[in-house]
Formats: C-alpha cells, sequence, structure tokens
C-alpha cells in the first residue's frame, strides 16, 4: 500500500535548530528518531512471524491488544539479523498518513537516552562513499561521541512494497 | 430500556411483531397456500392486537382486532389469502406502525380507508360468505343484577373439575366472602370404595346464602364451572331461615376488588397501565440493541477484571510498601487498567454488531412495493445474510442501498415482455449478498437485467461536458461517469427513482464510511455494485490451527472437512500434491512448505478441506488445535500486500494468530492445479 | 409459603406486565415464552398455578394444557388461560383440554391478581 506510507520526511527542527530525539543502537551503530514520535519503550515480546512478509518486516506483536508489525532496521543498513541480547528492546513509534495513524515497533539494540540534536552539526548523507542507500538516511549528525543517524522510515518502509524495488526486502511472494 | 416499563417493552415486542407480520406477508404473497405463514400472520396480529389492548394502545388493538378477524377467515380456510389481501394486510401493517409510533391523532380516516380495503379483498376472496370485516362483538356481560336478601344454591362440580385444578373448597370459601352462609355437603351420589375414582368430587353442597348479594356476585364465583356443572340457585323468598347457628364461617366483608372479569370485545373495555398515548417522541427513545448472552459474558468478565485491579488500587492507596515498590505496582496496575479498558472498547464494538439480515429484510417490502408500481416480477434473493455490522453502519448503508435496489428494479429489469423478447425468463432477479473479506465487509447489488446502456452513458456524459465527444475512454472509466453529480441516465423520471438523489450521493456516502463503490456491467446480462465497507471489529468463528511453529485461524464458515494425512500418504502424494474427495480431485497445499516453516512435518498431519463457492482446496497443517472466537483485527498497512491473511487476533495466552484468507489460498491452489495439469 | 406461578406467553411485554402484578401481590413468578418452555418449566417443578397464552408458536396454549393434563404429578394444578377470543369456542376448547379458567385480554393487573387469589386460595 504505498498510499499509505508518508512520502519522505523531512526534519522538523525548532526554531532554535534544535530536535529532541531517542537514540538507540542498530550493532554498533547509533540511530535517532524524534522523540514525539515515540509511544512506549518495551522489553521484547513474544513476535508472530508473517510469512510472506518482507524479512525487514517479518512479524508482529500483541501489543496493547493492536497487531502491530515489528521493524527489524538491521536489515535496511546492511546488519545481519542479530540474536536478541539483554538489552534489546522495542521502541514503539506512532505515524500517521493518509489520514490513517498506524504504530511500529522498532527492534533495537540498546535504548540509550532523549537527546538534543543541533541541526549545524547536520549534515546530508554524502552522495558517494556510503554503505547504505542513501534514501535511507535523512540526515547525519555528528556529536562528540560520534554520528547519529536519522533514518527515512517512510523511504524504507516504500522500498518494501514498491514495485522492484526491495534492496531491502525480499519479494513477498509465495511459492 | 427500562426493565421494569412494559410499555416500552411492547414498543419494541411490536417492532418486532410487525417486522415479523410484514416478513410472513411477503413470504405468503409467494406461498399463498402455506398453512404455516398464515398461522404466523395471523399469530402476530393476535399478539400485537392483545399486547397492544393491555397497554393502552386502544386504537391500535381496535384496528388489528379488525385485520385479525378478516385474516382469520383466511386462517379458517373460509376465505383464500390473495395478493390482493396481502398487499391490503401490508399497508395495514403500515398503518399499525404509525399508529404504534403516534398517538393515533389524525390517522382514523387513513385506518379506515384500510379497513375499507380489506373490506373489499375479503369479499372479492371470500364470495357470497364473506363477513363483515368490523362486526360489533356482542357484550358478555350478564344481564341487570338481582338483589336479594339471599339465596339458596345447589352446585356439584364436573367429575373432571379438581384434576382440571377447580378446588371446591375455594369455591365454598368464595361463597362465605360473600355473605354468611349454611353448608350441607349431599354425600348421596358417593359410590361404593371399589368405584371411587380418588381424582374426581363426588360431593354436591347446598348453601343458604344471606345478605344483599346479586346474581352476578355468585355466578362469578362460578364462572370457570358454570357450563359443566350442576348449579341451581333460587332468591330466598320467604322468611329468611334464623339457624345461621351451623354457618361453618361466615364474613360480612366484600371484596374491593371489582367483582367482574370483563369479557365481551377486546377493545369495549381496556387498561391504561401506562402513558400509552403520550407524546410521539417516546418512540424514538425506545431504541434497543439485542446482545448475545455470551457476548455479555465476555463484558462481565472484564468488569470483574476491572474490580480486582480496582482493589488492588485501593489496596496500594492504603498501604505502607515502600516508595519504589508502590511505583512498580502502581505502573503495573496502569497498565492493566490501560489493557481492560482498550478491551471493554474491544468488546463494547462486538456488541455493537448486528447481522446485515436486519438490513436485507427491509428490502423484502422495498422490493415487493416496487413490483406492484413497476407491474414487473422480481424476484428478490439474498445470501450471507448471517454477516456481521456495525450497527451504525447498517443504518447508514439502508438509504443507499435502497436507492441501489430502486435503480435495479426501475432502470435495471426490463418489463415482462421485454424480458420473453430478449430469451430471459419473466420473473427480473435481484440479488443482494454480504459476506467478510478480512477487515472489510462486502455487498454485492446484482440484477439480471438490460445492463448499463454504454451510448446513453456516453451521451449525457458528452452533453454536461465531461468528456469531449469522442474522446476515447475505458468502458470503467465510462461507467463510473453514473457517479457524477447530477448524472441520470433514465431518459424519463419515474415516479421511483431519479428523484434528486443520485448516484452521487449514493457514492458519496459509502466514501463517508470510509468504503469503496464499484460497478460493473454487461449489456442485456445486468448490472453489479459492489459496496466494500471497512470493518475495523468483527467476530468470526474460527478453527485454529498450528503450522510449524505459528497459529493460524481459518475461518470457519469456509471449512468443509477436515482428514488425517498420514505421512506414508504424504511421501505417496509428494510431487501431486491432490487427494481423492468423493470422487474429485481436490488439490492440497503444505503450508509449512508455502510459509517456509523450515520445521519437520507432524507424523499426524491434517488435512482442512476449505471452500469458496464450488472451488475446494485442503490446506495441510501439522495440528488442528480447536475452534476459536475470532475477533478480527486489522493487520498494519504496512502488510497489507501479504494477500495470504485476511487480519489477526488475539489468542488467550496474548500471543497473535493470523487468520488465512480463504479466498486467496484457493486461488493459489486451483494455480497449483492447473500447473500441474498443464505439466500433465 | 409463597405461592410459584409459572407464566407462559410468547409476548415478552405481556410477561413482564405479569410478572410484575404478581411479585407486586407477593407471588413467586417464573417465565416461559411459548408452550414448549412451558412444559419443561413445569416438568422440572410443580407450581401452584399456571398461567398460560393460548395462541405462541412451537407450542400452543391448548397442546400444552393437554400435554400438562397427561401428567400425573400435574393433576389438581389450576390453569388458567388467557384469551382475546370472545368466541365461546376457544374457551371450551381450552376447558375441555383441562384449563381450570381464564382471564380475558386486556385486564387489568387486579383482575389478573383476583384470579389468581380465586384458584390459589391465597
Amino acid at each position: 500500500m504505498p498510499e499509505s506510507i508518508p512520502a519522505s520526511t523531512s526534519t522538523q527542527w525548532d526554531g532554535e535548530g534544535r530536535l529532541e530525539v531517542l537514540t538507540f543502537n542498530l550493532g554498533e551503530e547509533t540511530f535517532a528518531l524524534e522523540a514525539t514520535l515515540v509511544r512506549e519503550i518495551l522489553d521484547l515480546l513474544p513476535e508472530t512471524g508473517v510469512p510472506g512478509a518482507a524479512p525487514l518486516l517479518g512479524s508482529v506483536v500483541n501489543f496493547r491488544g493492536k497487531i502491530i508489525p515489528i521493524a527489524d532496521l538491521r536489515l535496511a543498513f546492511a546488519m545481519p539479523a542479530a540474536e536478541a541480547t539483554v538489552d534489546s528492546r522495542i521502541v514503539v513509534i506512532e505515524t500517521e498518513a493518509e489520514g490513517e495513524v498506524f504504530q511500529i515497533g522498532i527492534r533495537t539494540d540498546k535504548v540509550h537516552e532523549v537527546a538534543t540534536l543541533d541541526r549545524d552539526a547536520s549534515e546530508e548523507p554524502p552522495a558517494v562513499g556510503m554503505r547504505w542507500r542513501r534514501d535511507f538516511v535523512r540526515e547525519l549528525v555528528r556529536r562528540r561521541d560520534g554520528v547519529v543517524v536519522l533514518p527515512d522510515l517512510a523511504a524504507i518502509f516504500r522500498s518494501l512494497t514498491g514495485a522492484g524495488d526491495s534492496a531491502a526486502g525480499q519479494p513477498s511472494t509465495v511459492h | 430500556m427500562n426493565t421494569q416499563d412494559p410499555v416500552a417493552a411492547f414498543r419494541v415486542e411490536a417492532g418486532d411483531l410487525l417486522d415479523q407480520i410484514e416478513q410472513g406477508l411477503l413470504d405468503l404473497g409467494h406461498r399463498l397456500e402455506d398453512r404455516a405463514l398464515i398461522d404466523e400472520v395471523f399469530r402476530g396480529l393476535h399478539t400485537l392486537k392483545g399486547s397492544g389492548a393491555m397497554f393502552g394502545f386502544d386504537a391500535l388493538a381496535e384496528f388489528t382486532h379488525h385485520c385479525e378477524t378478516a385474516f382469520d377467515r383466511v386462517r379458517k380456510g373460509l376465505a383464500p389469502a390473495t395478493q390482493e389481501l396481502v398487499a391490503v394486510i401490508l399497508s395495514a401493517r403500515d398503518h399499525m406502525r404509525a399508529l404504534i409510533e403516534g398517538d393515533g391523532a389524525g390517522l382514523e380516516s387513513a385506518g379506515a380507508a384500510i379497513l375499507a380495503q380489506l373490506q373489499a379483498a375479503i369479499d372479492a376472496a371470500g364470495g357470497a360468505e364473506a363477513a363483515p370485516v368490523a362486526a360489533p362483538a356482542s357484550s358478555g356481560s350478564a344481564g341487570p343484577a338481582t338483589a336479594a336478601r339471599g339465596w339458596r344454591l345447589f352446585f356439584r362440580l364436573p367429575a373432571e373439575a379438581m384434576a382440571n385444578g377447580t378446588n371446591p373448597l375455594m369455591l365454598l370459601d368464595e361463597l362465605r366472602d360473600l355473605g354468611a352462609c349454611r353448608i350441607t355437603a349431599r354425600t348421596d351420589t358417593i359410590p361404593a370404595l371399589a368405584d371411587l375414582v380418588p381424582t374426581e368430587c363426588h360431593i354436591g353442597w347446598d348453601i343458604e346464602l344471606r345478605g344483599d348479594i346479586s346474581r352476578d356476585d355468585i355466578d362469578d364465583v362460578f364462572i370457570f364451572v358454570m357450563d359443566d356443572m350442576e348449579l341451581t340457585v333460587e332468591p330466598l323468598e320467604a322468611e329468611p331461615s334464623e339457624d345461621v347457628g351451623q354457618a361453618l364461617q361466615s364474613s360480612d366483608t366484600m371484596s374491593d376488588i371489582p367483582a367482574t372479569v370483563p369479557e365481551g370485545p377486546a377493545v369495549a373495555t381496556s387498561a391504561k397501565p401506562g402513558p400509552a398515548t403520550g407524546p410521539a417522541s417516546a418512540a424514538k427513545s425506545g431504541e434497543s440493541v439485542r446482545v448475545p448472552a455470551e457476548r455479555l459474558d465476555e463484558l462481565m468478565d472484564r468488569v470483574g477484571e476491572l474490580v480486582i485491579v480496582q482493589s488492588r488500587l485501593s489496596q496500594l492507596a492504603s498501604g505502607h510498601g515502600s516508595a519504589v515498590g508502590n511505583e512498580l505496582a502502581l505502573r503495573s496496575i496502569s497498565e492493566e487498567i490501560e489493557r481492560l479498558a482498550g478491551e471493554l472498547r474491544d468488546t463494547m464494538m462486538v456488541l455493537r454488531m448486528v447481522p446485515v439480515a436486519s438490513l436485507f429484510s427491509r428490502f423484502r417490502r422495498l422490493v415487493h412495493d416496487l413490483a406492484r408500481e413497476t407491474g414487473k416480477t422480481i424476484t428478490l434473493s439474498t445470501e450471507g445474510e448471517t454477516t456481521e455490522v456495525d450497527k451504525t453502519m447498517i443504518e447508514r448503508l439502508a438509504d443507499p442501498m435502497v436507492h441501489l435496489i430502486r435503480n435495479a428494479c426501475d432502470h435495471g429489469l426490463e418489463t415482462p415482455e421485454d424480458r420473453r423478447a430478449a430469451g430471459k425468463p419473466e420473473a427480473g432477479q435481484v440479488h443482494l449478498s454480504a459476506h467478510q473479506a478480512g477487515g472489510e465487509v462486502l455487498i454485492t447489488i446484482r440484477d439480471d437485467g438490460r445492463g448499463i446502456d454504454r451510448e446513453r452513458v456516453r451521451a449525457k456524459a458528452e452533453a454536461q461536458g465531461l468528456i469531449q465527444p469522442g474522446q476515447p475512454i475505458s468502458d470503467h472509466d465510462l461507467l463510473q461517469m453514473i457517479f457524477h453529480p447530477g448524472f441520470s441516465t433514465a431518459a424519463q423520471v419515474t415516479n421511483l427513482s431519479g428523484r434528486g438523489v443520485g448516484m452521487d450521493v449514493v457514492k458519496r456516502t459509502i466514501e463517508s464510511l470510509r468504503g469503496a463503490i464499484d460497478i460493473t456491467s454487461a449489456p442485456g446480462e445486468g448490472s453489479t455494485v459492489v459496496l466494500r465497507i471497512p470493518l475495523t471489529l468483527a467476530i468470526i468463528d474460527g478453527l485454529l490451527v498450528r503450522v510449524g511453529e505459528g497459529r493460524y485461524v481459518i475461518p470457519l464458515g469456509a471449512v468443509e472437512e477436515c482428514l488425517e494425512l498420514s505421512l506414508e500418504e504424504d511421501l505417496r502424494s509428494r510431487g501431486r500434491s491432490f487427494i481423492t474427495l468423493r470422487d474429485r480431485l481436490v488439490p492440497f497445499l503444505r503450508l509449512r512448505e508455502i510459509f517456509e516453516t523450515g520445521t519437520r512435518p507432524d507424523p499426524h498431519q491434517k488435512i482442512v478441506v476449505i471452500a469458496t463457492g464450488s472451488e475446494r482446496v485442503g490446506l495441510v497443517v501439522d495440528q488442528i488445535i480447536g475452534s476459536h472466537q475470532t475477533v478480527i483485527k486489522s493487520m498494519s498497512p504496512l502488510h497489507r500486500d501479504v494477500a495470504t491473511f485476511a487480519g489477526a487476533t488475539i489468542l488467550g495466552d496474548g500471543g497473535v494468530a493470523l487468520i488465512l484468507d480463504v479466498a486467496q489460498l484457493v486461488m493459489l491452489g486451483q494455480n497449483q492445479e492447473e500447473r500441474l495439469r498443464a505439466a500433465g | 409459603m409463597t405461592a410459584s406461578i409459572l407464566t407462559v406467553d410468547d409476548s415478552p411485554s405481556l410477561r413482564m406486565a405479569i410478572r410484575i402484578a404478581l411479585t407486586g401481590a407477593g407471588y413467586d413468578v417464573t417465565e416461559a415464552g411459548d408452550g414448549v418452555e412451558g412444559l419443561a418449566a413445569a416438568g422440572a417443578k410443580r407450581f401452584d398455578l399456571i398461567i398460560t397464552d393460548l395462541n405462541m408458536p412451537n407450542m400452543d396454549g391448548l397442546t400444552m394444557i393437554r400435554e400438562l393434563r397427561k401428567a400425573p404429578e400435574q393433576a389438581g394444578v389450576p390453569i388458567i388461560f388467557l384469551t382475546t377470543e370472545s368466541d365461546d369456542a376457544m374457551k371450551q376448547q381450552a376447558k375441555a383440554a383441562g384449563a381450570t379458567g381464564w382471564l380475558v385480554k386486556p385486564f387489568v393487573p387486579e383482575q389478573l391478581i383476583k384470579v389468581s387469589r380465586k384458584v390459589l386460595g391465597r
């Protein structure tokens, strides 16, 4: 359902060029999502696989009576799927498209803290030389201890359903 | 609804009775000889009359009484049921509704007109024997009461009276309540012991009853046995006997209750226990939903849990735990309440679900009337009436569907002559069906009429400037033109359709329900309109199965049977994937392979045979867990491209089971069959 | 001891009215929706009085009365039927079937209570 997925998002810095985010780890990389999107941080829940779905969205959980998909963003960023650890958490975010509000759980390897990013420290992803698909990254923000990646979830999810454009996902055919 | 208000209960009940009468009459229109239907309609009228009179709906009771009297002739075989009679009683039924909803003011002349029609219909049907419909029933009250100084009575009960519940002692008690009595038993007719039947009463009684007592009062005592018993009553003319000393008991108190049990015409006397003729607005307040008991039980379970959580919260509020411990406990309670609130909301939503039968049944009358008005013969068939839809949705679907059905009957179906000329059966078909597909309900309105005239649509679209003259346009797009505001293809606006409400309004209404409307039409063969209505929640009966480590729900309505698939059979059938089922080859799908479970097959695999229409396919599963009341939850928008599943549900242990999309799997099975056939 | 009364009627509003009137007069009331239910209820427990409608789906009142009277344990249990029939024939049929008495609809609660007292004696 491509039309239900938000178009590429532009980052909503506030008037002073700041952005409150929740930072978390996928593998060795630090990612961040707008704190306003975050609904809840959960311990891992029993997941139910969805046969035929893209591996990146390969399972669902019962989140307070709602069926929400769990996204494994590692697969979008060229990392192998990994076993859960004691630090693994699900970050439930809420996003809206076409008047339809829906929730997604993002499986993370470790959740850090809510931090404030500075627009002055951010830059567009480089056109060349990046290991990842450029359109999956909105911005890279430099911090003292490294670089934080702001992923473009809309682009990632769109790539799963977009025709013939499934670098991250497997075609969802059944055999 | 106030459970202690019989008048409110009557309004609800009367609505049901009127529906029952209407459905019965409509069925009767097709099967005029059907005794069961005649009885059913009669019973409906009868109950409506009786209860209506009970609760002060006098005008209703009187009017219904006349209809019942007329219909009783049909029931007794004195007059045949005719189409005219059915039509008149249908309109009478509408009048009854008006009488229930309003205060009856201003309806008298309409009622009289219907009764006149009814008389005419009965005259026509019953011939010379026809009885006047509104025959005034004679008053059953007894003649003028005679007062006397007293009475001398003798009575003896019929043999079976005691077995049938009459207790002579109570009759004597009643007489004593009237006045001073001297009672003597007559034992002369008691048979020999060998002949005595212990349940029969052989004693007679002589009574001298003194006081200013009317004959009516005495008859009243014996009212239930009067016809069969021996009873003589003579006034005590002569000097009253002074010898009252033997009276076993006497009483000078009279019952303060009116002593006559009214008889005679049901409408002549009536009780008014409630504000029955109050303002018409009262009729609207009685809206109610009937709820299956098990759904109430679910609700009760949730409420029970809520009470437990509430007591935990109270304990916490009055407790002395550590701050940290309290905070943890509070959080857990908060989560619990949040979960319960969600579940309560879901259960409440389920309570609002009603079968579309209540919607479809309304259209039988519509089609009946349309057939009469247009002079066409129209058969309405329905399917999938048990499909459940939210109550509000039903209400909002009614108007658009009325319009679509009118269109089908008025514009779609041809006259019987035209149909004969086209080589079609004379009776036009209108078919309504509903079925649920995942989170949606599909409602289809199909007719076998002339189909949509493309040329006319094009001409109209060009005239309105919607398309350029000669502009190429796909057939589908051309048909969509009829949804354009102000677009109507009826060359002649008839009384039935084209009254300002157009297909554009229908489309807007459906879209406002977040639904979609689609129309297909084949010239000469008819048109089909499909309404897709989203369902955020619905309940189905499901079969819970295990495939690999996952649990899945198969809608039970689609399941035909379950068979064992032994390992040997499984191995033998490899590459074939067919089973023979009553001489038919049925393709089967190994869900373990389709779902890529990577697990070994269970040694006791099962085949669940599912079907849509005449197509069937077997699904090989590892285990059948059991049946499961399934609350359908929609899949995330991100998963809507996964066609194999129609939704998901939450199991008792909190886990998730995906609901298989039967139509998709059957298609998959058929494709596999074709592939294999092609491969030889 | 409180007298227990079984009312059999397919009209819920009428059953409600009967229940309200009779419980108000101190009787115990059990309800049944048609003859089949009525028979089942009467089979489970002996009532002091049965009040039944005649026109009902599934099993009408006449049939139910006949069935009840076949059972020895129902001997002597008063049965009152409710009727709107003004013709005598129905009354005779019901009586022949074994009914004790009748009450003509419509009735006011007082009439119902009076008839109940009449056959129950309390």
